[in-house]
């Protein structure tokens, strides 16, 4: 098991340096940037000139400048944004990230969910007429052409009913006497996010020895309500309460992308979840548990459901690499200020520092997820982790 | 004699083959679902070339990307009375009613005088029995536009589907194979691949290269088939390898090619065919948002549909305008998810685990 975890990371490591390098042959081949730009300018003074050369490193052949590029990369240093000027890469991009981090966690704990428990269902009512119609359904929201999905539920709801704003992270009206900026706000809600998600996590774990459904159920359930008296509390006293109306103005505005991302987002997890259920159902220690004279519910939730689980969890592990490629259309619909709108609008105004960072960003971000992926799936599967003991 | 007797006996057993394989799919009742939209969209796509050349349709005003027409409308000129109600109108919404005109509306056109008919041309125009789908923003026929879209998005996943599944069945198979340093080096490129964002890495190919349909074909295939579906098809063929009938042809003297080619790659076939139709869908999707986000240079897709709806702004007009955004975005999706229910339909076919009996 330490083996292969280690064998894995040093591989990684090596498809890294290789992630690099691609990555700066492929932004050089852009032609033109804003150096060129400046450069071609006549008026421009000769050392000014120069001076930008020799910043830039832009007189170099290459070779040494992709050597640079690397030795900078990890000392964290990406110069400067063009459009933004005194801002560097590095503060854009914490800025944006814990706004796509939690639209997009949020949708994928709701969407794994939901998936999950539809597509147990789907598998186990296999062959009737609901099926067909949920499949249908799920397969719709799995392939629906996702802009112009999002576009209409936007004019659904943001428009027409007129209950959920139209886009944007908040109402700047709203905020013309705050006494804190959006960031605090939002920061102090992710913290609150987090902790009520590992209060459900925990209670779901001590929760999961209990061999009756119902009492298991009952309690859980008794957890949520718990959580939500407390959160009551939480808002309405002390430091939370002066944050309250802006955090609220947030939430407010998350309700929608999250809605129709979750709509779209569901169906892979029920699609899979399907499949791998019915696969389970074929197998014989579930005709002896029939046999055995065990309820049709505990068969499904606790003999195949939980076999059915391995590949899904994997798959969600893989999911979380596409978080920000998945929110660059999201976020450019719903206005959503994250690391997807920043990727996108770097690239098409040709902010080249900007846009390289946030690709190598999403480079680590997808690296260190594929190697927890491994990792798990490793751990899960008896089979790897035996044969790696032994 | 004895050879002929051999080749018809492979022949029937292959027809016996695909004839049992065809009723199995024909058990999934949703694979049957996606092989109907799948056809109808076939039957969609070439059936524009053949309107043309038997010149049904003018290629003047049915062309797609530069036809015309223009559609005239008459309208009675009124007077929009100061205050509500009145006899004729309720509110202020009701004047001007169906088939009439505010005379206010025709201050550039002098000399109308109010009871009189006036002709205009209505662009976008609704469906009518010579436009089914009526006409879009500039006069054209969306009806057409659609069957071009499905034209491009039937190039585009196939080509890119076969030209992906191609280059990972055989990269999968040799890393099977030869394994080593081939392999390694294989499979660390698909990690590569795999850790890629796909969209961005779009964006980017697209800001220095001006994408054409086949390009972008080119290009969704190669990533397709460096990535992931390199390491399934290569677990696939390293349990065909260790299958006896590999081994005799070994001991009969097969070279390691011919091995290859000839007894592996159809094990991994099924596999590599139902890859194939997963990534029409992926490829189907990724040109829809390319050109949706205007970053294709292609003349006419469903994706440049949506675009223009929205940047024209009939988007956000609601259903008032239906015909210039649900058909193009349905089609999208109908056709991505016909073939993603075939795709599944397959699974049922090659996957004797998921069979119902």
């Amino acid at each position: 098991m330490g083996e292969y975890i280690i064998k894995r990371t040093l591989q990684m490591t090596v498809v890294f340096f290789l992630f690099l390098v691609f990555s700066y042959l492929l932004f050089n081949a852009i032609p033109g940037n804003a150096f060129s730009n400046l450069l071609l300018n006549p008026d421009l003074p000769p050392d000014a000139y120069n001076r930008v050369l020799e910043l830039y490193g832009l007189d170099k052949p290459l070779f040494e400048r992709l050597q640079l590029y690397i030795v900078n990369f990890f000392k964290g240093d990406f110069g400067y944004s063009y459009k933004s000027f005194p801002k560097t890469p590095i503060e854009l991009i914490s800025e944006r990230l814990p706004r796509t981090l939690m639209l997009f966690a949020i949708v994928n704990i709701v969407s794994f969910y939901t998936g999950f428990f539809i597509g147990k269902i789907l598998a186990w009512r296999r062959g009737s007429q609901s099926e067909t119609w949920i499949t249908l359904t799920s397969v719709f929201s799995y392939t629906v052409f996702y802009p112009w999905f999002a576009l209409m539920m936007l004019w659904v709801f943001g428009y027409k009913l007129g209950w959920l704003p139209i886009g944007k992270f908040l109402y700047p009206e709203k905020w013309y006497d705050a006494p804190f900026d959006s960031d605090i706000v939002f920061s102090s809600m992710i913290k609150f996010t987090i902790v009520v998600s590992l209060i459900q996590f925990a209670a779901y774990l001590a929760t999961r020895g209990i061999e009756s459904l119902s009492s298991r159920r009952n309690l859980r359930f008794a957890s949520l309500i718990a959580i939500f008296i407390g959160s009551y509390f939480y808002w309405n006293n002390g430091a939370a309460l002066i944050k309250k109306p802006y955090a609220a103005d947030i939430a407010y505005h998350m309700i929608l992308p999250v809605m129709v991302v979750t709509i779209v987002a569901f169906a892979g997890t029920a699609l899979l979840t399907r499949t791998t259920m019915m696969e389970v159902l074929k197998e014989d220690y579930i005709l002896t548990a029939r046999a055995k004279g065990i309820s049709q519910k505990r068969i499904r939730d606790r003999h195949a459901a939980r076999t059915a689980l391995l590949p899904v969890v994997t798959s969600f592990i893989f999911t979380i690499v596409t978080i920000i490629d998945g929110s660059v259309l999201t976020e450019q619909i719903f206005s959503w200020p994250g690391m997807g709108q920043l990727l996108l609008q770097s690239v098409l105004e040709e902010d080249i520092p900007v846009a390289m960072a946030c690709f190598s960003f999403v480079g680590v971000f997808a690296l260190v997820a594929h190697l927890l992926a491994d990792i798990s799936y490793s751990y899960l599967d008896p089979r790897i982790r035996i044969k790696s003991q032994g | 004699m004895n050879e002929n007797i051999e080749q018809d006996l492979q022949k029937q057993l292959r027809k016996e083959a695909i004839r049992r394989n065809w009723n199995l799919f024909r058990q999934s009742k949703l694979g049957m679902i996606g092989l109907y939209i799948v056809i109808f969209f076939l039957f969609l796509a070439l059936l524009q070339p053949f309107l043309f050349i038997t010149g049904i349709w003018n290629k003047g005003v049915y062309d797609p990307v530069v036809g015309y027409e223009a559609i005239k409308d008459t309208l009675l000129v009124v007077e929009c009375p100061k205050e509500y109600p009145t006899e004729k109108y309720e509110s202020m919404k009701d004047c001007p009613g169906p088939g009439e005109l505010n005379v206010k509306r025709l201050y550039l056109a002098p000399g109308v005088e109010v009871g009189d008919y006036y002709e205009t041309f209505i662009q976008p125009a609704p469906p009518s029995s010579r436009h089914l789908l009526g006409t879009d923003s500039l006069g054209r026929d969306v009806f057409s536009q659609i069957m071009e879209g499905s034209q491009v998005a039937f190039v585009l996943g196939l080509l890119s589907a076969t030209l992906g599944v191609g280059i990972s069945t055989i990269l999968g198979t040799i890393a099977a194979f030869f394994g080593g340093r081939v392999d390694a080096y294989l499979m660390r490129q698909s990690d590569l691949i795999l850790m890629l964002p796909s969209l961005p890495l779009l964006f980017i190919i697209s800001a220095f290269a001006e994408l054409k349909v086949w390009h972008l074909a080119i290009v969704l295939g190669v990533l397709g088939g460096l990535g992931g579906s390199v390491i399934t098809i290569k677990s696939q063929a390293l349990q065909v390898k260790v299958k006896p009938f590999v081994d005799s042809a070994r001991i009969t003297g097969g070279s390691r090619w011919r091995i290859m080619f000839s007894h592996v790659l159809p094990n991994v076939a099924p596999l590599a065919l139902l890859f194939m139709v997963f990534s029409v869908t992926g490829a189907i999707a990724s040109e829809s948002v390319l050109s949706f986000l205007g970053l294709l240079n292609i003349d006419m897709s469903w994706g440049i549909m949506i675009y223009l709806s929205q940047t024209d702004g009939f988007i956000f007009s609601g259903l008032e305008f239906w015909w210039l955004i649900l058909p193009a975005g349905l089609a999208v999706t109908l056709l991505a998810g016909g073939f993603y229910l075939v795709g599944r339909g397959l699974d049922d076919v090659f996957n004797p685990r998921l069979r119902k009996r």
